[in-house]
């Protein structure tokens, strides 16, 4: 009976008829996106198209459990077949440990579409192993509300000296110059590192990459210093201003300029389609400095090593790595794919990705959040002490440096 | 009692009670308005469509279903919560056994515990008892969390029952089932009154746990399948207050319904 | 009786006994002991993300109690919780018990004011921070909108070192005050009427009636009130997670044990990264704080019951 049988399926196999049938699978896919529903699902469903039977769950979970919930499930070995990673040391707390599966040139072949500089936040330090697809990379500027600016009779501020100069502008004029708050820790480092890259430009972060320097240098710690020159410009009572508000002071157009990171493009736009917004690049020192923007990975998808459809799961992951995809990522959700080659239709974003061409690494996400205490964590906290005036500048910089130098030799002794 | 001291008196409980209800006025005036009336006049009135945000809410979430959901699993865990709570109490309270104090410092330690932290562990040990994606799963954790404060309350209550009405039925012939649950527990009633809602709201409200052990769209809670949605919504005021208020609204009513009794039992003897 | 008789009625009481114990030991100890001692082991061991690599003795605790910067937040989340427990003490216990008082007056509305002082009890800590955190907004909160009524300026409650932590006491003041309000009121309403009538004719004003009849009498509501107090105090998350973050903002200023344990254990959202060892060693002292704490306390609680 069992030799029947077997028989029966070797037959079946030789002629293909088999392979419809058995490929009909549930895989599931985890993020922490629940906004993106509507075009996952849509794009699952040409997936489906392509690999007749194998179908995709999308499941969303509040981004602030994400960790935790993904952790859990990994370490009791009932994690989702693809898994939406984040990059860098988020990736790597996941890699190392071995719950996810290497990528290869030969399993995915379409990781040739990425960029060389996607390889290293997708992948292990140590061994240069990648682990995870590219979901996005994310630019960190200024998003500017057109209408105030021309009603204060300013044009777009190019320098730090003329951005002072049209808050000053904005404020007499009765709105708010600068919607951000610094209730909201991480947002805090997205305003520091969004308006100090250019400040410092692109030697600092070679060199405290290198080792050379740290965030005691001088430079780092004036940059901070010229950020409270923008303390009056914030709504009142900023500190107790969080992420959620300062966006809503923006986008009910009560403030002019929103410093945050491209990600929120889409988003402003869906929630309030009626207000014309411009995204900019940070302000420069000087007239003949350029004005650089932050730039940095943000997550990917990765192949859970202890999924039952591994085959379907990699199919995926190869999916979402194509160019069409990345396409599809610009044209529904407004992010920006780095696989090489993709089209974006919105000429916001297009110029967006032009001006990534002169960008620095958003440097604590990049290169310190691979270790605890992260350089994020001893950052955010000083920031907010530095806006509430308890903390100086060179105080931050000393204490982020102390910080880092548990596991950072360069930064030893310094 | 004079007059004014009276006044004063009144005075205290009025000005309390505004406290009280005020924050929940506003939750409910935000649940009917839109972020920009929010913004322009936080105690304003509503003035477009008043249900707009609540017909959102329940429009794009599968509220019914989460609903039912959670009532199952908050019925049957404050039912075994007060089956086993009474039975380990009545154990404790009104025999002497060597080792009591022990057994009861076991129950009440876990009053201290932080189950989250074990989050981990716990996961391992329902997934080996095939318990992951149930209900069952997450009524035994809910279980094991309220039964802590559940034998705290009830022993201390059980333990000031005069003893005369029981060593009668005894004499008379009565079983020690017959004694327990003729003559103790009806006598008990105020105690598991406060202990079911005290361990009924926490149940409720949990959207941690559900996130974590329950992956089926059928199974999903009210908190978890409205937390899980507001995410989307989480600089949308008026639909964040109108489901932060429909998720609230269920319990409140109860609350209110069973009030009367709820405050009888408590004020009837919650101490000694 | 013969002493057969007894000894199989003896044995019989005996496995009655443990029939009544035996389903919530059970389940207790299946889903709270048994994950719980798992989670205390990771005290000693080193992680690489989820997974333990080995172990590491004490090294975790001596790090959380003593070594920079670990040290440093974690005397600073236990001097809060400490500032907590009094606070609580003070403001949502000593209010309750004046609140208990008046509605054992039986004032007219009595009853009315009885089901609201209890009404925003049966409210999550997630709804009740929410709420409270917008009403605290500074831009378009409630308060101070209200302030501004009156010509005051607000402070930005929860963004100032000096307001936020008082903040998120008040909330928890306004979520929680009808319980040990109800508990008070239960225990002054078993207190015969004899006796406060007696009082009363020899002229005892409310004041003294509080301080010198009432309040030894409620000896037990105390016991109660204060244990399950310390108890929220030291184990308190979900408010200040709600309003100002996991990282307990601005600058630490409302950090927590709680708070600090679960961002060692799993991680900022956008900032640290798992630390199971450490998160772990946290637990296990805030266990060891509360139940020595707790059982000192009961023990000294109990005996004044009875000298009072």
């Amino acid at each position: 009976m069992r030799k029947l049988l077997a028989g029966l399926a070797a037959l079946l196999a030789m002629t293909g008829v088999g392979a419809g049938v058995a490929r009909a699978e549930n895989i599931t896919f985890w993020t922490w996106r629940q906004e993106d529903k509507a075009a996952y699902t849509k794009l699952f469903a040409e997936f489906t198209k392509a690999h007749p039977g194998v179908h995709v769950l999308f499941r969303a979970f509040p981004p602030a459990d994400y960790q935790t919930i993904v952790s859990t499930a990994l370490a009791g070995g009932k994690g989702p077949d693809v898994l939406h990673t984040r990059a860098y040391g988020g990736l790597e707390q996941l890699a190392k440990p071995g719950y996810l599966l290497e990528l290869t040139p030969q399993n995915d072949p379409e990781l040739a579409n990425l960029p060389a500089s996607a390889k290293t936040a997708l992948a292990v330090r140590s061994t240069g192993k990648i682990y995870s697809s590219a979901f996005s990379t994310q630019t960190l500027g200024i998003l500017v509300n057109r209408k105030i600016l021309a009603e204060a009779k300013v044009a777009e501020p190019k320098t730090w000296a003329e951005l002072l100069a049209a808050c000053k502008a904005v404020k007499a004029a009765g709105k708010i110059c600068i919607a951000n708050g610094t209730a909201t820790g991480w947002m805090d480092e997205v305003f520091a590192g969004d308006l100090t890259g250019p400040l410092l430009g692109q030697q600092f972060f070679k060199d405290v990459v290198a080792g050379k320097t740290t965030f005691k240098d001088p430079k780092y710690t004036a940059a901070l210093g010229k950020l409270l020159e923008l303390k009056p410009y914030m709504p009142p009572g900023f500190t107790g201003i969080d992420y959620p508000t300062s966006q809503q002071l923006f986008l009910t157009g009560r403030a002019a300029m929103f410093v945050g990171g491209s990600w929120e493009i889409a988003n402003f736009h869906k929630q309030n389609p009626k207000l014309a917004i411009d995204f900019m690049a940070p302000p420069a020192p000087d007239a003949n400095s350029p004005r650089l923007v932050s730039k940095f990975y943000d997550g990917g998808y990765a192949v859970v090593k202890s999924s039952k459809h591994q085959k379907a799961a990699l199919e995926l992951v190869r999916f979402m790595g194509t160019k069409h995809f990345g396409d599809q990522l610009g044209a529904m959700l407004g992010d920006i794919s780095p696989i090489e080659g993709v089209k974006l239709a919105d000429p916001m974003l297009a110029r967006v990705a032009a001006m990534d061409k002169q960008s620095v690494p958003y440097i604590m996400l990049v290169s310190f959040r691979y270790e605890n205490p992260t350089g994020s964590e001893l950052l955010q906290g000083a920031l907010q002490k530095m806006f509430a005036g308890s903390m100086t500048p060179q105080q931050v910089g000393a204490s982020v440096t102390a910080g880092i130098a548990k596991y950072y030799k360069p930064f030893q002794g310094k | 009692m004079t007059e004014r001291n009276r006044l004063a008196w009144q005075l205290l409980l009025g000005a309390n009670t505004v406290v009280m209800i005020f924050p929940l006025l506003v939750m409910l005036l935000s649940a009917t308005r839109t972020n920009a009336e929010i913004f322009a006049s936080p105690l304003g009135l509503p003035t477009g469509a008043v249900f707009a945000n609540v017909v959102k809410v329940w429009r794009d979430t599968n509220f019914p279903l989460y609903l039912a959901n959670s009532v199952i699993v908050t019925v049957g865990s404050i039912a075994a919560i007060l089956v086993f709570g009474t039975m380990a109490a009545y154990a404790l309270a009104r025999y002497v056994f060597r080792g009591a104090g022990l057994v009861y410092l076991f129950f009440v330690a876990g009053l201290m515990l932080p189950l989250k932290l074990a989050i981990i562990p716990l996961f391992i040990q329902l997934d080996t008892l095939h318990l992951l994606n149930t209900r069952l799963g997450l009524i035994l954790i809910y279980v094991a969390m309220g039964l802590p404060s559940a034998v705290f309350i009830l022993t201390g209550f059980l333990r000031t029952l005069p003893g005369e009405l029981e060593e009668s039925a005894r004499l008379d012939g009565a079983s020690e089932l017959t004694v327990m649950l003729r003559i103790m527990l009806p006598l008990a009633r105020p105690a598991l009154v406060i202990s079911g809602i005290q361990n009924a709201v926490p149940i409720w409200n949990d959207f941690f746990f559900p996130l974590v052990i329950l992956t089926s769209d059928r199974l999903k809670t009210l908190p978890q399948g409205l937390t899980i949605f507001m995410g989307e919504f989480n600089t949308d005021w008026g639909v964040l207050f109108a489901g932060l208020t429909l998720a609230a609204l269920p319990i409140t009513l109860v609350y209110i319904v069973l009030s009367r009794q709820f405050i009888a039992g408590l004020t009837q003897g919650a101490i000694k | 009786m013969t002493p057969a008789k007894s000894r199989r009625h003896r044995v019989r009481r005996g496995l009655w006994i443990l029939l009544l114990l035996a389903p919530g030991a059970a389940v207790m100890t299946m889903f709270v002991v048994v994950p719980v001692l798992g989670a205390f082991a990771d005290a000693f061991r080193s992680f690489q993300g989820p997974r333990p690599t080995g172990w590491v003795g004490f090294a975790n605790l001596r790090d959380v109690l003593f070594v920079a910067p670990y040290a440093a937040a974690t005397w600073r989340a236990l001097w809060h919780n400490v500032v907590v427990f009094t606070s609580l003490m003070v403001v949502q216990n000593g209010l309750a018990y004046l609140i208990a008082f008046a509605l054992l007056k039986a004032l007219p509305g009595h009853r009315v004011h009885q089901v609201i002082v209890f009404l925003p009890v049966v409210l999550s800590a997630i709804v009740v921070g929410i709420l409270w955190k917008e009403l605290l907004n500074p831009i378009f909160g409630a308060v101070n909108e209200l302030l501004a009524m009156l010509g005051v300026q607000g402070p930005p409650w929860l963004g100032d070192a000096g307001t936020a932590l008082a903040s998120i006491i008040a909330t928890n003041a306004w979520h929680w005050m009808g319980f040990p309000a109800l508990i008070f009121l239960a225990a002054m309403q078993r207190i015969p009427r004899e006796t406060l009538e007696a009082a009363r004719i020899d002229g005892a004003t409310d004041r003294v009636l509080m301080a010198r009849i009432i309040w030894p009498l409620v000896a037990p509501a105390t016991t109660i009130v204060v244990i399950l107090t310390f108890i929220g105090s030291f184990n308190w998350f979900e408010l200040p997670y709600v309003m100002t973050g996991l990282d307990g903002s601005p600058g630490g200023a409302t950090d927590v044990l709680g708070l600090l344990f679960y961002r060692t254990a799993f991680g900022g959202v956008s900032s640290g990264l798992e630390d199971f060892g450490h998160g772990s060693a946290l637990a296990v002292l805030m266990f060891i704080v509360v139940a020595a704490v707790s059982a000192v306390a009961l023990r000294i609680l109990r005996a004044r019951e009875i000298e009072l």
